[in-house]
């Protein structure tokens, strides 16, 4: 087996990308599915590297696309293999007929995500699309906010999706450019810690040819409703297990993080954004900047958006006043005709007693950053329909409008 | 938890993620049946492949070549000997309508069948014990008249089946046409002691110089035995009617192959020497008299081409290669000489309708040809020699009169061979004697057990469409030569002209053959199916399964089948209404299934009782 170089903990300053391969290694992967496409690809070239030099001893195949990625993925994990690949904007598309099979045949492949814009034309910027439009495939998933979120997140995720009472593929998603390319300090652990973590993976039905099974046969239709049920309680009673293995993960490497949502500065606000992502780091400094001006404004970030903290966010959400949703996703001609996220925040709150007001800002879009005048901008427009008690429009296009 | 109280219906539990034991395990496919989407099924169908078709006696060839090719040469030898008791005698002499008959001929070269019949008759005769062993005693006694090919063959089959058997034979030695018609370079006499010896073997008894109608008479036979074979052959030879036929130098075809050889020959033949006739025993006389000391040997025919030519085309170009001369569109109208030959007068001739089978038309208008020869044997055929049978059983052709199970009349005797089968249209050779042979035998057999005889009604499917096999699979390869002997010396020896295949020879050949429409396990169907539903816990022919419940009817399996045994069958057949598929259109407490009851039950029911 595979094996990381044993190192003590210490602190480097590297970007999410290096960080992501970083991780490969520490979970000391078997199988690693390559095939460039920007911004995920600066991963692909450390990993080629850790196993060129012999950091990493794993099987490293370049695929002649991300359909062929995924495929040798899907095989290679349900060989008993524990597999990472990755991908971006039209590359995670281009997969998508593999999504659902791997879900399906519960084979917990990692996929490593740096977003890109979609199409048309080519923009090299981040957006939660790509990713985001794969949500209901079956895989886990969230948005890390920084490289040493993105380094624990992998080996989190792996750890869950690896989990007997889960066995689910898993999508660890950082924005492109501002994770995968901002370098930051990340702390690598020790091998040890990561050894005590993270058990090496088993599958109760490998492709054995001493044993042999067969994986994805055809089925009859009534045969398929029990299997769907299946993964989908797969995904549900994946929730208890996320909250225990992010308390282990504390105990162990000493970060705590919250599995389903970061609060900040949200004990008294009025007004907070709902957001996922990188777009956290400047929120939270346009935050402060505010609360020194005496706005009551604050952020709820969600961390794992599959399977969905329902209860989490209601209860989270309700006690506000206005929620403003930043989406950096495209949702053309959705409920909100703006993104993806302000139905799943809505509907999450339609149950509550007390249900604040739901804006939706298309703003982060096409790779932009979020500057501080578009936080003071928005935090306006929440306001307001405080004050007024409700909401001008449902949707703002942040940048477009007075 | 939206998927709290959830429960799956034992009937729809399965594995993990949908994940199955291997077929071969417990279980195995049972948990998705998918095989009610068919609708068609594949079926192994064997077909009756065309050289076991065409050959006379219906040899398991397909059969015995495929046992060649695995190296199972006992087994294969068994097999042939189901039909054949003698394959060294037949792997020498039969003119192979199988080759004939063989796809591959269409294809590259016919498998040379006949020489893999040699390699195991040869391995038979080497045989300390033979394989095949007389039938449990069931105390009745047959005659066979007649030791030749159909008096062996049938004599052979009856004391397989139990009968106490013995065989009258008019010469010294036993074996017939086989002794007596085919020469020691095509057959050593002692391939046949051998084959004699097997008969002998089996408990029959064989008793020689015995002459039907003079030594042992009709009433004899209905008295002495229970039943009786008349396999007499064609004795008799037939004249070609011309003035001075009976001059010294004149010799007739089988008697003069017959003489040599039973080793009381006293011909002796000139240095030019004529042969009348065109056909298989001609070309064997002209070949022969070059062995016998002749040294300028020119065959006289009223075919008008050597095609026309009712002969092997192989013995024609072997009998060329020794130096014989064609001379056609000729017939004897004289010969002359003063007491004895000294030539022939030849005139134009031709066949008035079809050729080799209707009168001869002889230009007698046009100047007559002076031949000059030595000898001239005539071998133009022969004729039945049945003075002692009664006329009631005699036809106008002077052949034995029988029903179409080879009977005479309502009696016990029965009759095979040469001597029913001339003017039947059936060309006469060994291989068609054997076959008749065995058939009387069998027919015989039931006769005696009280059975009724009846017409084989079974449809047979052969293939002759190369179309109806997938030839991808079959790479063309020539065809493994026999070695013969070089025609400079083998024209004065009487030593075998073709030799026999080596081991590596006769698999080489036996692992060309197509196996038209049979199945010869070769694994393929196992193979491609995408599914694992083809299962071979047997790997023999035919003994691979199909898992219905899982088959899906792709047809790839149909398609990559080289053979062609593989067939779609449809499940649903809408002519006859009959329903094949045994899983219908839901697994069997399916939802479907379900529903498709209760709705049968629904009436006017309020819908808070649906």
């Amino acid at each position: 087996m595979a094996t990381a170089t044993d190192a003590k903990k210490r602190m480097v300053r590297i970007n999410g990308c290096v960080a992501s391969a970083q991780a490969a290694k520490y979970a000391d992967v078997d199988v690693i599915a390559a095939y460039p496409i920007r911004p995920y690809t600066a991963t692909m070239m450390a990993l080629a590297q850790m196993v060129a030099n012999g950091e990493l001893d794993a099987e490293y195949i370049v695929a002649d696309s991300e359909h062929s990625q995924l495929s040798i993925s899907h095989g290679a994990s349900s060989s008993g293999a524990r597999v990472f690949t990755g991908s971006s904007g039209v590359g995670v598309q281009f997969a998508y007929e593999l999504y659902s099979p791997i879900s399906g045949s519960r084979m917990p492949v990692q996929m490593m995500i740096a977003d890109r814009t979609l199409d048309p034309p080519g923009d090299f910027g981040s957006e939660h699309t790509d990713a985001l439009s794969t949500r209901d495939m079956g895989w886990l998933m969230g948005w890390s906010c920084d490289a040493q979120e993105a380094f624990d997140n992998h080996l989190i995720a792996y750890r869950i999706g690896e989990d007997p009472r889960v066995l689910l593929p898993q999508m660890v998603c950082q924005d492109g450019f501002f994770v995968s390319h901002i370098t930051g300090d990340v702390e690598l652990p020790d091998t040890g810690q990561v050894k005590e973590f993270l058990p090496p993976y088993k599958h109760p039905y490998p492709l054995d040819p001493r044993h042999p099974v067969s994986h994805g046969p055809q089925i009859m239709p009534e045969q398929g409703p029990p299997l769907q049920l299946e993964r989908a309680r797969a995904m549900e009673e994946s929730m208890p297990v996320i909250e225990q293995v992010h308390e282990e993960f504390a105990k162990i490497f000493g970060r705590k993080y919250d599995a389903w949502l970061e609060e900040f500065m949200a004990d008294d606000a009025e007004v907070v954004f709902f957001l996922q992502g990188a777009h956290a780091v400047t929120a939270r400094f346009a935050i402060k900047h505010m609360r020194d001006r005496g706005m009551k404004v604050g952020m709820v970030r969600l961390r794992t958006i599959r399977p969905y903290p329902t209860e989490r966010v209601r209860e989270a959400l309700s006690k506000f006043k206005v929620v403003g949703v930043i989406e950096t996703n495209m949702g053309l001609g959705s409920v909100s005709s703006g993104g993806v996220l302000y139905s799943e925040v809505c509907a999450a709150l339609y149950e509550s007693d007390k249900r604040p007001l739901v804006l939706s800002f298309m703003a982060g879009m096409g790779g932009e950053a979020i500057v501080l005048k578009e936080f003071y901008w928005m935090t306006e427009k929440m306001l307001e329909a405080q004050k007024r008690g409700k909401i001008e429009k449902r949707t703002h296009w942040v940048g477009f409008e007075h | 938890m939206s998927t709290k109280g959830t429960q799956i219906p034992d009937w729809l539990k399965v594995p993990f993620a949908g994940i199955t034991p291997a077929p071969t395990q417990e279980k195995g496919q049972d948990l998705f049946p998918t095989g009610n989407w068919r609708s068609i099924r594949p079926v192994y169908r064997d077909k009756l492949p065309p050289c076991n078709n065409a050959c006379g006696t219906n040899e398991k060839i397909q059969g015995y070549l495929d046992l060649v090719k695995r190296g199972k040469y006992l087994d294969a030898y068994a097999l042939i000997k189901e039909d054949m008791p003698f394959p060294s005698v037949t792997g020498r002499v039969c003119y192979h309508p199988c080759e004939q008959a063989c796809n591959r001929g269409k294809y590259d070269e016919a498998i040379s069948i006949r020489a893999v019949e040699r390699f195991l008759g040869d391995l038979g005769q080497a045989l300390a014990k033979d394989v095949v062993k007389p039938g449990e005693p069931n105390g009745k006694k047959v005659a066979v008249v007649g030791s030749g090919p159909a008096g062996h063959s049938a004599a052979y089959q009856l004391a397989r089946l139990g009968y106490a058997v013995t065989i009258f034979e008019k010469s010294p030695k036993a074996g017939g046409l086989n002794r007596g018609g085919i020469p020691d370079w095509v057959l050593p006499q002692d391939v046949l002691d051998r084959e004699i010896e097997r008969l002998v073997e089996l408990g029959i008894t064989i008793k020689t110089n015995v002459e039907a109608g003079k030594d042992v008479t009709w009433e004899q036979l209905k008295k002495d035995f229970d039943a009786c074979v008349l396999a007499v052959g064609l004795i008799d030879p037939n004249s070609v009617r011309a003035e001075g036929e009976n001059k010294e130098g004149v010799h007739y075809g089988l008697p003069f192959l017959r003489d040599i050889g039973m080793g009381t020959s006293k011909v002796k033949l000139g240095a030019r020497v004529a042969v009348i006739g065109g056909g298989n025993t001609a070309i064997d006389c002209a070949r022969e008299a070059l062995r016998q000391g002749a040294l300028e040997v020119t065959m006289i025919t009223v075919e008008a081409h050597p095609q026309e030519m009712p002969a092997s085309p192989e013995d024609l170009h072997d009998m060329l290669e020794e130096g014989v001369e064609l001379m056609h569109g000729r017939a004897v109208t004289a010969v002359l000489g003063n007491g004895r030959i000294d030539a022939l007068q030849l005139h134009p001739a031709k066949f008035s309708g079809a050729i080799n089978a209707s009168p001869i038309n002889v230009d007698k208008a046009a100047k007559p040809e002076r031949f000059a020869v030595d000898n001239v044997i005539i071998a133009i055929g022969q004729r039945a020699s049945l003075k002692w049978l009664p006329d009631e059983f005699k036809t106008e052709r002077g052949t034995i009169k029988i029903d179409r199970f080879g009977r005479l009349g309502d009696t016990n005797f029965f009759a095979a061979g040469d001597v029913v089968q001339l003017g039947s249209g059936q060309p006469l050779m060994v291989v068609n004697a054997v076959g008749d042979g065995k058939r009387v035998a069998f027919n015989l057999d039931k006769v005696m057990r009280g059975e009724k005889l009846e017409p084989r009604t079974i449809p047979v499917d052969v293939i002759f469409d190369l179309n109806r096999m997938n030839m991808t699979y079959f790479p063309h390869f020539p065809r493994v030569k026999q070695e013969l002997l070089p025609p400079t010396s083998r024209r004065k020896t009487q030593e075998e002209v073709i030799q026999a295949y080596t081991e590596e020879q006769a698999v080489a050949e036996a692992a060309r053959c197509f196996s038209c429409g049979t199945c010869n396990a070769c694994d393929n169907c196992y193979l491609v199916c995408p599914e694992p539903c083809i299962v071979r816990d047997v790997r023999s022919n035919g003994l691979y399964k199909i898992l219905v419940d899982y088959c899906k009817g792709c047809r790839v399996c149909i398609e990559e089948c080289p053979t062609g045994c593989l067939e779609g069958v449809p499940e649903l057949d809408f002519e006859t209404g009959v329903v094949r598929m045994d899983t219908a259109f839901a697994i069997s407490p399916g939802l479907h299934g379900r529903q498709a009851d209760e709705l049968k039950h629904i009436g006017d029911r309020p819908a808070k009782n649906i």
